[in-house]
């Protein structure tokens, strides 16, 4: 496995020397998030399977390349998973793919987002030095939280090449209820619930339903299933993983599809087209026609921002502007990591 | 404990001339000011500011940050002053920025449960803010510290185990740049704000990266019920299997504390308890009514295969109080155990798979010091300290317990831990920072010298020279 590594970060010192990009792909399956794919790829997929896997103190070590699907397979053997729940848009979707996209699912407003998972990581860096931070304990502040900065930074830092993480136990019971009520009513819901505590572990409003998902011990399931009344969803674990990959009808609309992230209390969102709800009102899934200007505004009223997440006009950008303050900022911060600038350059933003 | 080489430029009558003339009174030179905030409640060497200065507003940090880049002195962010490796002393002198006047809850969402503060409003005085309104601040490291402090120093503490640490739950920050400007990092909407996570890079960078004025925290719901129970075990290997198992089994413990048996006497004496001399568990349980029981249940039953005895149940908010208060106060029980000691604590952090081994190797190094040394620490983490008592007329002990914490941090490291898990670096812990992350740390000096290109930013913290 160390020639991989050699391979790659000869890759990155060739690229560097020569001022050429790179562009990190481990399953490809998200290659339509983000800017425009630059330069040659660059491909993690050989480097792959767990290194270390200690159920008893709840920490998995990685490689990058793991699938994973494999990766969870080897989790659920001994009754454990990733928490944050990443989503899969691929069966061929990797574990080095999920940190650097950073996108966490349905789990991610009641359990923690992949960033809140990561006890260390083994990277390559711009410069083709492999370097490791963190490690595989609970708690470390021994210096700067760079394996957190990596979580969504889109591969313009490094090549991620191992990462450790914290796993938990699957709850013993989950279960799912839907009840129908309007978007407003559904917002409402979520947000008075999340301040209860009830064992939820996942929410979403489509379709005129809401969804709950209740997990944890069996009795504290069952009166929470009490409590909130509505009609048992038989098939919930697909339901939520179909939610999770993408794969509900409404993923399937044509128009563009945004993300807008806001806080959890923010009304229904007044813009044209279908939408989803989910992490207790945090998440707005919108396939809309509207321009860029008008959803980003309509997210900045409500304290978040919006990314342009399938298809539409890329060319104004994908995510939400920086001021010019904190794009200086990145362009330091990566700067120090790749300063010859070729690692998925443009992914995030233009000029990082 | 080594002292660091520190070279003080004369501080520019020119710059404590624009400092008066902006901040006046709030800009103080005086000995017993100075002193004060030279040291922390760390053993270090005390290295005192040339100035204080008292800011209101993030606008006049960005200013004080300002007027000393223009002359190239350092400054140094200071709250509560109850860091544990010499985070905020002036080793290079400087301008100590105190931000305890800024000390106001700006605004507290309940619906969505976040508040945020200003960088010098104190955990205790958050929870007393947050009294009527069912939520609550979770992260309690002990002493009385400044969230901002909290913040910078990516601060833990005896319920991590349950609700995180600061890392995961600070939303955002304001923060002042070296060059003087104010970014605003993350915020109120649950995933961080677009681009790269600098909320995650702040939070731990100990006043090096830049200052916190202000934090935005996640709250939580106060648990519906709580009981704490303590219970003695046979050994310390027993004890921290207990609480291996009880991990293991997914019971969401939310605090899980070990005390050794000196520490207990310690307390005894200090706390004016009763306890059984023996390695004792503190444990509290957060939930429903029905939860907390079978908890508390499933606990006991771990607890008494290996051996447990003595489990005590504290269900009344005085009784769990008292019994709090004196795990808090172990520290200072432990320091009563050596008139006029100097204390110095270590802070490894391992793999929850080798804790019982590496306290256990621990043991024998203790068993050979010459100088009183307790434990205890939050198992449930994996994070444990040693508080080893030396007398001040003995200046071969200091040498001793270096050598004592060598041994200990190089166990942790072999078995892939980490020098520091809740206390930081500081510059008590700079000498491992090689050790423990090779070539990495050139990475880290890097963003240091890409941010903070004059290193006026809390010089000689973290990052070795």
């Amino acid at each position: 496995m160390q020639d991989i590594i050699d391979q790659l970060a000869h890759a990155i010192r060739e690229a560097a020397s020569h001022k050429t990009c790179l562009r990190i792909r481990g399953g490809g399956t998200k290659d339509f998030y983000g800017g425009p794919l630059r330069g040659e790829s660059l491909s993690t997929t050989a480097y792959r399977g767990v290194i270390d896997y200690e159920p008893t103190e709840l920490v998995v070590i990685a490689r990058a390349g793991t699938p994973l699907p494999e990766l969870e397979a080897v989790l659920r053997e001994k009754g454990q998973m990733l928490a944050f729940e990443p989503p899969h848009f691929g069966s061929s979707a990797t574990l080095g793919g999920a940190i650097a996209a950073g996108l966490s699912g349905p789990r991610r407003a009641y359990a923690g987002a992949v960033r809140d998972f990561m006890l260390g990581v083994r990277m390559v860096d711009g410069k083709g030095s492999d370097l490791r931070f963190g490690g595989r304990v609970m708690k470390n502040v021994a210096g700067y939280d760079i394996s957190r900065l990596m979580a969504g930074s889109l591969g313009t830092l490094g090549v991620i090449l191992e990462a450790s993480l914290k796993t938990l136990p699957l709850p013993a019971a989950e279960f799912t209820l839907r009840r129908e009520q309007t978007q407003a009513e559904a917002i409402a819901l979520m947000n008075e619930w999340a301040g209860k505590p009830l064992p939820l572990s996942a929410t979403c409003h489509t379709g005129g339903f809401l969804y709950v998902r209740l997990s944890g011990a069996v009795a504290a399931v069952r009166a929470a299933r009490e409590k909130l009344g509505g009609e048992e969803v038989t098939d919930g674990t697909t339901f939520w993983r179909e939610l999770r990959d993408q794969r509900l009808d409404f993923f399937t609309l044509p128009e563009p599809l945004w993300r807008l992230s806001i806080k959890s209390t923010a009304a229904a969102l007044d813009l044209p087209g279908e939408q989803i709800i989910e992490w207790g009102g945090a998440l707005r899934w919108v396939r809309t026609i509207a321009d860029a200007q008008t959803i980003r505004e309509a997210a900045a009223r409500c304290g978040g921002h919006a990314a342009l997440f399938r298809g539409g006009d890329k060319t104004t950008g994908v995510f939400h502007p920086l001021p010019p303050v904190m794009m200086r900022l990145h362009q330091r911060l990566k700067q120090a990591f790749d300063p010859a600038g070729i690692l998925n350059p443009g992914r995030m933003y233009e000029g990082l | 404990m080594n002292q660091p080489v520190s070279s003080r430029k004369p501080f520019p009558a020119e710059l404590l001339a624009a400092l008066m003339a902006k901040f006046g009174d709030r800009v103080s030179t005086g000995a017993a000011i100075l002193e004060q905030h030279g040291k922390d409640e760390s053993a270090h060497p005390h290295a005192p500011p040339d100035a204080v200065v008292f800011p209101e507003t993030t606008a006049e940090v960005a200013l004080i940050v300002k007027l000393c880049g223009k002359h190239g002195i350092p400054v140094i962010a200071f709250g509560a002053g109850s860091s544990l490796e010499g985070h905020v002393l002036a080793i290079y002198g400087g301008v100590s920025i105190d931000l305890t006047r800024m000390n106001k809850v700006l605004a507290v969402h309940a619906e969505d449960q976040d508040v945020t503060v200003e960088a010098g409003v104190t955990r205790k005085q958050l929870n007393q803010h947050l009294r009527d309104t069912g939520l609550f601040f979770p992260i309690d490291p002990g002493a009385d510290a400044t969230l901002g402090g909290m913040a910078a120093t990516r601060a833990s503490g005896t319920n991590a185990v349950r609700y995180g640490t600061m890392s995961e739950n600070v939303m955002g920050l304001t923060v002042v740049l070296a060059d003087g400007r104010i970014i605003h990092t993350g915020g109120r909407s649950r995933k961080s704000a677009a681009g790269y996570d600098l909320t995650r890079l702040f939070v731990g960078s100990e006043g090096t990266l830049g200052l916190i004025t202000e934090v935005t925290l996640r709250l939580h719901t106060l648990p519906e019920a709580v009981s704490a129970a303590v219970c003695a075990f046979p050994s310390v290997d027993a004890a921290v299997r207990a609480v291996i198992q009880t991990i293991q089994l997914g019971v969401p413990i939310a605090r899980c504390e070990l005390l050794d048996a000196t520490t207990i006497g310690a307390v005894n004496l200090y706390s004016g308890l009763e306890l059984r001399e023996a390695p004792m568990l503190f444990c509290e349980f957060h939930g429903t009514t029905a939860s907390v029981a079978e908890q508390a249940e499933t606990v006991q039953t771990i607890a008494r295969e290996l051996g447990g005895m003595d489990f005590e149940w504290a269900t009344k908010q005085e009784d769990r109080t008292r019994l709090w208060q004196a795990r808090h106060d172990a520290y200072l029980a432990c320091r009563r155990l050596r008139p006029n000691n100097r204390a110095f604590s270590t802070d490894v952090c391992v793999p929850i798979s080798r804790l019982a081994e590496c306290i256990a190797e621990t043991y024998d190094d203790i068993a050979m010091a010459s100088m009183p040394v307790a434990l205890f620490g939050h198992v449930g983490d994996g994070n444990f300290h040693l508080v080893i008592l030396l007398d001040p007329d003995h200046p071969e002990e200091a040498d001793l317990a270096d050598a004592l914490n060598r041994r200990v941090v190089m166990r942790a490291l072999e078995m892939g831990g980490t020098c520091t898990g809740e206390h930081g670096i500081g510059i008590g812990k700079i000498e491992f920072m090689n050790e423990e992350h090779g070539d990495a740390v050139s990475v880290m000096a890097a963003i240091k010298k890409s941010l903070d290109p004059g290193n006026l930013l809390n010089p000689g913290k973290i990052i070795p020279a």
